[in-house]
């Protein structure tokens, strides 16, 4: 037995709570929530008892509050979608009376019900009560724009079967099927055979049967853990002893609950009141404690508290554990935790902004780049491994992010001596030059006098693109040069100030 | 020579054999090999430089070592390994990296100090006339420091299976100074795995025992140095650079010159 509760005027999580109050065997399925009523006969007496109960339990009297209450899961949508008020159906086949005079949209409806419930079940439940003071929302909005792989429960893939719902529903119209009752009369294979997989569908909902089970909703756990101590401790060792200590428990149970970590948020209770707050987002989920409180320990080597710390909490923000799938065809890629551990540990030895994989910046100035988060991708197929061997070699350029002043001797508008003021550089007569080549680029800015310009051109780039981009503009002649040694050269010359520079050596 | 077989055998048994001394064999070494996708040196490498060994390029500025490390790079990501470069200097440029095919998605960046005259922070070691500070104070010295720790930090890690560390700025002194420990450190780290590891050195510094030095600019049968197109002044521009590479390797049995073409790219 099974029943389904909608309404107009009363909000999704009260229904929820109405539900929760009855039974822990529930689903919420957009603005429906359906419940498994099997076992509450001896609670509450016979379906209409069990219904009654349910109209109760949403608690408002004025709010229309639809119930349906039937033998099949379908069933019971259907009533409520399509019946106003409380409406109670024991048997199989008083349910097929039941359904037929409702119109044909309600099973439009029910798939429509089913699509946002598939929405709802890929996007993360609400977040439970903890009293934590961070914005929840950063990871989990993250998620929320993953695409997933199934196209059924993305928001463009919603939009598409909402159309196709529409195209089928006209098509029923034109045949002059109104009712439920009418297209469950109808033959399933000659419906199969002109609406398709939808028709075949539609005509077991039609009749009231389930398709699918109840799939029940668990409430997310907290993941969280807080240590009072008795003295108040500085340094990292004393705390990484601690940190251990709460990070295992939750590293079980995120194990026992089959999720991994997402973000791993870490408080620490100053002596001076103040709370040093850490939010430390993991590439991939993860649940192995040692790997935790080693980045959240090198993060707090990066980012250490100002005073003594005599209370430390930590919440681990969950998500689905990572499954992997090995292969045989293809080189294994490095696991998540090795990657961030490897990144932490390096980050904290380099410093911020040192550590990544470069990437190219759609801009024509010399050297700007982007630096991004290293994830490794998965290997490429073999076509691209073959094209590799065929590939010429190509002459590196080692670049001078800060350029070297030079002193260069111009003779008939070419650079014929070259000096600079460093050691291990080799300088002396030019043998062979080329050039000039002129750039310039981001002079608009100053251009247009509006330094609001300057921070659109950067935009959509990395921290470290927008470093190397929002520069000064620039306006220059560039050369190759090779002098009397061998070494051949990239030389700039500014041309507002005629500063020869060494940009950096071909190699 | 039935019992020195015999005890040779007893250590490949026990996965000791590295402790052997004497010649790898031809298919031991091309089993190994992590080829920078150049026919020509992969053929006289024997398949390319030795995985579980630390290697190193070695020669001047303009004689082409940086271009073979960046095409041994790009090599290893195209293949889909993922790969690292320990930038002492922070001398990379990515748009050259990826002109050499570097796919940069599998490459980790690690860009230590860019020191340069203009910077705030002046090494007196570089400075004319001014003598080298011995001890750890100095930015140039810091730096190496460093870019060892973080070539430490990656070879224990075992993420990246081809791993570069540049030092071909060091000057020749800073490098002297480096102990030598820290390269039997290194190649302790790289035994046993799939990983390579190449030294970018101005001068040959340190390689393991099945490990390949690569000398750049120093044959004298093979034609090295910058290349030019264009005969007029104005039509003249930059082609690239004939690489002379000198192999050694006395374990492996590789001794011998290859001559390689590397052209520049526009679009650096």
């Amino acid at each position: 037995m099974f029943a389904a509760l909608t309404s107009l005027s009363v909000s999704r999580a009260a229904l929820v709570r109405a539900a929760e109050g009855c039974t822990p065997r529930f689903q919420p399925m957009g603005p429906v929530v359906l419940l498994d009523v099997a076992g509450l006969s001896r609670l509450f007496g016979g379906p209409r008892a069990i219904g009654d109960e349910l109209v109760r339990a949403v608690g408002d009297a004025r709010a229309a509050v639809r119930v349906g209450v039937a033998p099949t899961a379908t069933g019971a949508v259907l009533l409520a979608l399509g019946r106003p008020g409380l409406t109670v159906v024991a048997t199989a086949g008083e349910l097929a009376a039941r359904l037929a005079p409702l119109p044909v949209r309600v099973l439009a409806d029910l798939e429509r019900v089913r699509l946002e419930g598939a929405v709802d079940a890929a996007a993360p439940p609400a977040a439970p009560a903890s009293g934590w003071g961070h914005p929840r929302d950063t990871h989990q909005a993250q998620r929320t724009r993953r695409p997933r792989p199934a196209c059924r429960a993305t928001p463009d893939g919603s939009r598409a079967a909402r159309a196709a719902l529409e195209a089928c529903l006209h098509t029923l119209h034109t045949w002059g099927i109104t009712t439920v009752g009418a297209l469950a009369a109808l033959p399933a294979a000659e419906l199969s055979e002109r609406l398709g997989a939808r028709g075949r569908t539609w005509h077991r909902l039609a009749r009231g049967e389930d398709d699918r089970p109840l799939v029940a909703w668990v409430a997310e756990e907290a993941f969280e853990a807080a240590l009072d101590l008795e003295w108040p401790i500085e340094g990292l060792e004393p705390l990484s002893f601690v940190l251990a200590r709460l990070l295992e428990p939750l590293a079980d149970r995120l194990e026992r609950a089959d999720r991994g970590a997402a973000v791993l948020h870490t408080h620490l209770h100053l002596v001076s009141r103040d709370v040093h707050r850490r939010a430390l987002q993991l590439p991939a989920p993860m649940r192995d404690a040692k790997t935790l409180r080693t980045l959240a320990l090198l993060d707090l080597e990066s980012h250490p508290p100002a005073a003594a710390v005599d209370r430390v909490s930590v919440l681990i923000e969950p998500t689905p554990a990572r499954m992997l799938q090995w292969t045989l065809f293809e080189r294994a890629q490095p696991a998540p935790e090795q990657v961030s551990t490897l990144l932490a540990r390096l980050t904290a030895l380099m410093g911020e902004g040192h550590v990544g994989s470069p990437r190219l910046v759609d801009a024509w100035q010399p050297g700007a780049f982007a630096l991004a988060a290293f994830e490794p991708a998965p290997p490429a197929t073999g076509p691209a491994d073959a094209a590799a061997d065929g590939r010429p070699l190509t002459c590196a350029l080692r670049r001078f992010r800060l350029p070297v002043p030079a002193r260069v001797t111009v003779a008939d508008g070419r650079p014929v001596r070259l000096q600079v003021d460093r050691r291990g550089l080799a300088t002396g007569a030019i043998v062979q030059a080329a050039g000039p080549w002129r750039t310039s680029g981001h002079w608009w800015p100053a251009f247009a006098g509006s330094a609001a310009q300057a921070s659109t051109a950067a935009a959509g780039t990395s921290p470290a693109a927008q470093a190397s981009t929002a520069a000064a503009g620039w306006d220059r002649d560039e050369w190759d040069v090779v002098v009397a040694g061998g070494v051949a050269y990239r030389l700039s010359v500014e041309r507002a100030v005629g500063q020869w520079f060494i940009e950096g050596i071909v190699d | 020579m039935a019992t020195k077989a015999a005890l040779e055998a007893l250590l490949r048994d026990r996965k000791l054999d590295r402790t052997l001394i004497g010649h790898l064999s031809a298919a031991s070494a091309d089993e190994a090999g992590s080829p920078l996708a150049l026919p020509a040196l992969d053929a006289r490498l024997l398949g390319g430089l030795p995985r579980g060994q630390l290697s190193e390029i070695a020669g001047a500025a303009s004689t082409g070592r940086t271009s073979l490390a960046w095409a041994w790079l790009s090599a290893a990501t195209r293949r889909g390994e993922s790969a690292a470069l320990i930038d002492t200097f922070d001398r990379f440029d990515p748009a050259s990296g990826a002109a050499a095919g570097i796919e940069l998605t599998r490459l980790l960046w690690v860009r230590g100090q860019a020191i340069s005259k203009t910077g705030a922070a002046v090494d007196p070691a570089w400075l004319p006339g001014v003598r080298m500070v011995s001890g750890p104070g100095t930015l140039v010295e810091r730096a190496v420091d460093r870019a060892l720790k973080a070539l430490n930090l990656v070879l224990q890690a075992g993420v990246c299976t081809a791993v570069v560390l540049d030092l071909a700025d060091v000057p020749l002194a800073g490098l002297r100074r480096i102990p030598a420990s820290t390269w039997l450190r290194v190649q302790r780290l790289l035994e046993g795995g799939d990983a390579a590891c190449v030294l970018l050195v101005p001068l040959p510094v340190a390689r393991s025992a099945g490990g390949v030095t690569m000398l750049t600019g120093v044959s004298d049968a093979l034609a090295g140095g910058v290349r030019w197109a264009g005969s007029h002044d104005r039509a003249r521009r930059l082609a690239g650079v004939s690489i002379a590479a000198r192999l050694v390797s006395p374990r492996r049995t590789l001794c011998g010159d290859v001559g390689l073409e590397a052209r520049v790219d526009p679009s650096i």
